[in-house]
This record gives C-alpha cells, structure tokens and sequence, in this order.
C-alpha cells in the first residue's frame, strides 16, 4: 500500500501552483496507483462540496428548494462529465497522435478540479455571514475556481498528450463536441433497449393471455 | 386484552393514515384542478390556499325588472356606489343604486331637436360629477351625456395627420381622467390609446404597445421577396384589450400579448411605470412552468391602494395583485355553477365585492370577501398606507389562515425590523425569499453580535498574544542559559 506521508499529501498542491512541472511529476514521477487514489478522492471532495454547498450555502447567494434537492443527482452531475469528458478526450487524442494513456487523462482531469474543490469550501460557511454588497467576493472567487481549473485542464492535457498549445486547445473544443456526440448515442442507445425491453415483455404479456 | 391490542392497532393505523394525507396534502396542487382557490409559490407551483371570494347573488335584467339583458359589454361603478350597466344588444344603459334596484334606463338622448340612439356601444364611463360617457361603437361616435340625460358633445370623425388614410373612428373603450381628457381605446388602432382633449379635439396617441418580432418569422420574410412580403402578415404592435384609470390619473391597460408584459401602467408621457417586484411579473397563470396557455386579460380594474385586478377570458379567473405587484388572490372559472362564468367580459369593483359581467348569459355575479379576502385586503391596504403595526397583525392573521401567502412573511419581517428585531426579521424575510431586506436585516444582526462580543474577543486576543511572546521570552531565556551552560 502507498504510503500516504506528507510528500503525498504535498502532490496535489504543489501541481495546483506549479502546473507545468507538476503535471510533468503526475505523468513520468509520481506512483500511478497514489495518483489514482487522490484523484477518486477529489472526485469525493467535489461531490461533497456540491451537495453541502446546495445545503449550507447562504440565503442571499442560494436560495434553497427542498423540494429539488437530490443528493445522488449531485454525484452524478460531478462523475458523469467527467467519465464523458476522459472517454472523449482520450477517443480523440489517439486518433490525433497523443501520448497520454486513459489513466493519465483522468488523474490529470481530476487533479485540475482541485481548486473547485479548495476554494469554494470555505465559502459555504463564508456565504452565511455576508451582506448582499458582498457578494461580490462569492462570485469573484467562484469565477477564479473556473478559470484556475480551466488553466490546469488546459495545461494537462498538454502535457500529458505533448501537444503544441494550439492543438490542445483545439482538441479540448473538439473533445467537448465529441462528448455532445457520447450523450446523444448514449440516449439513442438506451431508447433503443427501452423499446426491445418494452416489445420483449409485450409478446411475453400476450402469449401469457392467449394460453 | 385482545380488543385492547386489537384497538391499539386500528389507533396506529389511523394515525399513519393522517399523516400520510397530511404528506400528500402538502404537495402540489395542481391549478386545474382547484378552479377556485390557488397561489403561485416562489417556484412556480400552484399550491393551495383558502377562497378570498365567494360567489353569493347572480343578478340579471328580468330579476331587476327591467328586462333581460343582451350582451351587455361593459359596467362602471361610481365612486357612491351607483352600477351602470351598458346592455349593447339592447342599445341602453341601465343605471342601478348599490342594492341593485334599477335607477334609470338611458336609451335615447336629444340630439338638436331629434331623438338619437347608440349603436351596439361598446363601453361606458361615469365620471364623479355622474358625467357619462359612451363609446357608440356602430355610430362610430363618442357620446358624452350630462348626469340628466342631456346631451353635451359627441366626438366623431376625429383629423389628425397621424391618422392612416382611410381611418375609421371605432371606438370601443372610453376613460376620462380629472381634467376631463378624454382616453379612448379604438378597434384597429396600434399606436396606443387615443388622446382627446376636454372640448373633444384629438391631441395624441399614448402609451403604443412594442412591435415583438418572432426571429424565425423574421428570417423567413428576410429571404422571401418583395411580392412575397408584400403578401404576408405585417409586423404590428398588438392592440390593448381594456383600459381603466385610478385616482391619480395613471392608466392601467391590459393587451393580448402572448410574451412580455400584458398588463401596464401608464404616466403621462406613455411610459410604462408598473412595479413588477414579485415573484413573477403580473399575467394571469404562470404559463411558463405549467402546460397551459397564458392568460388572455381583457379587463382590469384598479381599487384603492394601487390593489388590481384582470380578468383572464381563457379560464374566466380574476387575478388580483398589489401595487408591487405581488400576486394576493385569484377566482372565478368557466363553467354552469354560482361563481363560475360562460363569457365574462368585464371586473368592477364595488367597495370590496365584485362585479363580474358574463356577456353570453347577460348576468352580473357578485362576490363578496371570505375572511381571508377581507384580512388580505386590509392587510395590503395598511402595508400601502405605512401602517406597519397594523399590517404586521393582519399579515399574521392571514398567514394563519394561508402559510403559502409568502409575501406577507416580508410585510411581517418589516414590522419586526422597525422594532429591532433583526434575527427575527431574517427569519421572516428568508420565509418570503425576499434577499434585500434580508441582508438589511442581516447587517444589522451581524453588527449587534460585534458589538456584543467584541471586548470579549478582542481581550482573548490581546491575552493569547502576550502570552506567545511571554511564552517565547522564557524559552529563549531559558535556552540561553542552557546554552551557556554548555559552552561553560
């Protein structure tokens, strides 16, 4: 089992403020199965933060709706773009030379998700003692998050592939219309079984009445 | 002991029963279902709420003894009470006191020595000096009587530049303000409202609805030609369905818009000044969260303490807001009972009750408040007036008598704030989603505690920090004389 020393813990952090050498670390360095572990763990964190952000969050930044509140639904909105956006990134970068494995595409997706985990934390207690002037400083920093992830997603796809910043660019656009394409088969896929499903038990109801 | 088990089971089956309806109680209602009784919560859900009004006489011509009524359009109600009733297939108007005995019945006027009547007239005005006023639609005429009878003027055929060639003066509703100038909605007239002075010379348009282009429309006609185009449906400003004129001078008017704003006041320049500060901006049912169409208002009528109301042709329903326009009740529906209408065509108010007139069935419904309405009422009229300890006890009363009222939760945290107490008042305003007056209060909150608790805090402070340099001093010192024991 890997140990999970202070030099560990430190990965993560030391990619978030040094992405370039860092995600170099995460693809030739680091143990593959320790970069697993923390990036199923930032999963966690994420969804974690979603739900008690949707829960705990200020009055005046979130006005809450029981009545819509799922929490499964949240765990979902986290790892389904995520499984989406590996298996289309990593279908497009082998066609376009990239060196990156799938398991390389999904610890650097996830490690980029650090600061949507780090910074909005806080702000779920933070948002319940801020006047409406404030909040101002919420949505700021919620927008810093963004583009601080985009900037890691960016630069890890980068260096995980070796691609030119241009093609990553490029194959970042590319990978999001490629994940439009994933969900509309998979909606066709499970249209298509629902109506064998549906014609299956209806020949089975109907020679069940004719016997 | 058998019967005891054997009652104590049928006790728990009960009681699981209650709460189960009471889970399923507190669901959604859906408004088609309940015709009568429903209130848009912050979500847009229609969820349930007691009856503000209730159906309790239907009067016709034949029970007032003057005659049945044919496709009567219009009805006004002077500030003293008085009903005027404009019986358009019957070319009068019929004059009622407040307990609906018949007054008088105008059905002809002197007119230089001849007698006139109106044709098939549309709609009716009586100002506070019983001035009336009648827009004779079929004569294509304005007639203005004096509270005798007599005839004072008659507006026709009106010059203007700003007509179009070939226009022809229709009008259909009329409103008159203090300084008699005169307000007239026309059939075919999209430049608004139809300005007249007192002596009856038209001055201006006022208020016209915008033009709202559909861009799928738009690119259709932009890649047809010119005789294509010149052959398709013209991008017009749609027409206003009603108008009526509150104490101030400000016009209210409704429109058949399917998007945007249907309903609408007016200054005197035109503009558009109606406060839209509730969850939804005023028209009818949300059509945007349910499956239905939108309302369809061709009525409005404006009480006291800027409280309205519009009539909705599509469902017969009468919505009611405030002058923020927070949404208070809603009632009436289509259908053969007491309370329910076949064609209703116009709203009038009557002190608080209602006046509905049905133009299929030439009847007039009267409703009259329940005690939730008259709580409401008063409730939003003490709120308008600034009478916070006042609204504060209504607005708790009728809360008590329909928790999904959230708006009231607001006049309540407002009253509470006034008297300083802020975490009670974040606990009403968070109930009624209003987040402004929530963080008024919060700031207000947050202050207090600071103060509270600032010497405390700021001591411990000042107490950990000394104590850290003390404590390093001494080590320091200490060390210090260990190492100098060790060089010794």
């Amino acid at each position: 089992m890997p140990q999970l020393n202070s030099e560990r813990l430190k990965q993560p952090f030391y990619l978030i403020v040094h992405p370039f050498n860092g995600y170099w670390d995460l693809k030739y360095e680091w143990n593959r199965k320790t970069n697993l572990i923390v990036s199923l763990s930032i999963l966690f964190l994420m969804a974690v933060t979603n739900i008690m952000s949707s829960q705990y969050s200020g009055f005046l930044v979130h006005i809450y709706n029981p009545a819509e509140m799922n929490s499964l639904m949240e765990v979902l909105y986290v790892l389904l773009p995520v499984f989406f956006w590996c298996v289309a990134n990593w279908s497009l970068t082998t066609l376009m030379d990239g060196e990156g494995k799938f398991v390389e595409i999904f610890t650097s997706t996830c490690f980029a998700f650090i600061p949507m985990v780090i910074i909005p934390f806080p702000w779920i207690w933070l948002s319940n003692v801020i006047s409406i002037q404030e909040t101002g400083f919420y949505y700021f920093s919620h927008n810093v998050a963004v583009i601080w992830s985009l900037y890691l997603l960016f630069v890890g796809n980068m260096t995980v592939h070796q691609f030119t910043p241009s093609k990553t660019i490029g194959t970042l656009l590319l990978s999001v219309v490629a994940m439009g394409f994933l969900a509309f088969l998979c909606l066709l896929f499970f249209s298509l079984i629902q109506q064998i499903s549906s014609f299956v038990s209806t020949i089975y109801q109907e020679i069940d009445l004719r016997s | 002991m058998l019967s005891s088990l054997y009652k104590a089971r049928t006790f728990v089956f009960t009681t699981l029963i209650c709460l189960l309806s009471i889970g399923s109680g507190s669901a959604v209602v859906n408004a088609e279902e309940t015709p009568a009784s429903y209130h848009y919560s912050y979500w847009g859900d229609a969820v349930a709420s007691p009856a503000a009004y209730r159906a309790t006489a239907l009067l016709n011509g034949d029970s007032m003894g003057v005659g049945p009524f044919k496709e009567p359009n219009d009805i006004h109600v002077t500030a003293d009470k008085q009903i005027y009733v404009l019986d358009s297939g019957n070319n009068r108007i019929v004059a009622m006191d407040s307990s609906f005995k018949p007054v008088r019945i105008i059905d002809s006027f002197d007119r230089n020595g001849k007698p006139d009547t109106f044709m098939s007239p549309q709609g009716l005005f009586v100002t506070e000096n019983k001035q009336l006023y009648v827009a004779d639609t079929g004569n294509k005429r304005i007639v203005h009587l004096d509270s005798n009878g007599k005839l004072v003027k008659v507006i026709e055929n009106p010059e203007s530049e700003l007509f179009q060639e070939k226009f022809q003066f229709q009008p259909a509703r009329v409103v008159v303000d203090k300084a008699q100038r005169i307000y007239v909605m026309a059939v075919g007239v999209f430049d608004g409202f139809m300005e007249f002075n007192s002596s009856g010379e038209f001055s201006t348009f006022i208020g016209a609805n915008r033009v709202r282009v559909d861009p799928a429309e738009l690119l259709w006609k932009r890649l047809s030609t010119r005789a294509q185009r010149s052959r398709m449906v013209m991008f017009t400003p749609t027409e206003f369905t009603n108008l009526d004129i509150n104490d101030e001078g400000f016009l209210y008017a409704t429109n058949g818009d399917r998007f945007g704003d249907t309903i609408k006041k007016l200054n005197a320049q035109g503009n558009d000044i109606l406060r839209r500060t509730g969850y939804f901006s005023p028209r009818g049912d949300i059509a945007a969260t349910s499956q239905m169409d939108a309302s369809r208002l061709i009525d409005i009528d404006v009480a006291d303490s800027e409280i309205y109301s519009v009539l909705d042709s599509k469902r017969g329903r009468i919505f009611t807001y405030n002058g923020d326009g927070h949404f208070m009740y809603v009632f009436g529906g289509l259908g053969n009972r007491l309370g329910e209408f076949n064609t209703p065509t116009a709203i009038e108010r009557v002190g608080d009750h209602f006046l509905v007139l049905d133009k299929g069935l030439g009847e007039i419904t009267l409703f009259e408040t329940t005690e939730y309405g008259r709580t409401l009422n008063e409730a939003v009229r003490s709120y308008y007036r600034g009478d916070e300890e006042a609204a504060f006890s209504l607005f708790q009363k009728s809360i008590n008598m329909n928790a999904n009222l959230e708006f009231a939760y607001a006049g309540i945290g407002k009253a509470l704030l006034r008297q300083g107490k802020y975490a009670e008042a974040m606990k009403y305003f968070k109930q009624s989603k209003d987040q402004p007056n929530y963080s008024k209060a919060f700031l207000l909150y947050r202050k207090q505690v600071l103060r509270e608790y600032f010497p405390a805090v700021m001591t411990c402070m000042v107490l950990i920090a000394l104590g850290t340099i003390a404590f390093r001093k001494l080590r320091q010192w200490k060390g210090g004389r260990e190492r100098a024991a060790i060089e010794q």
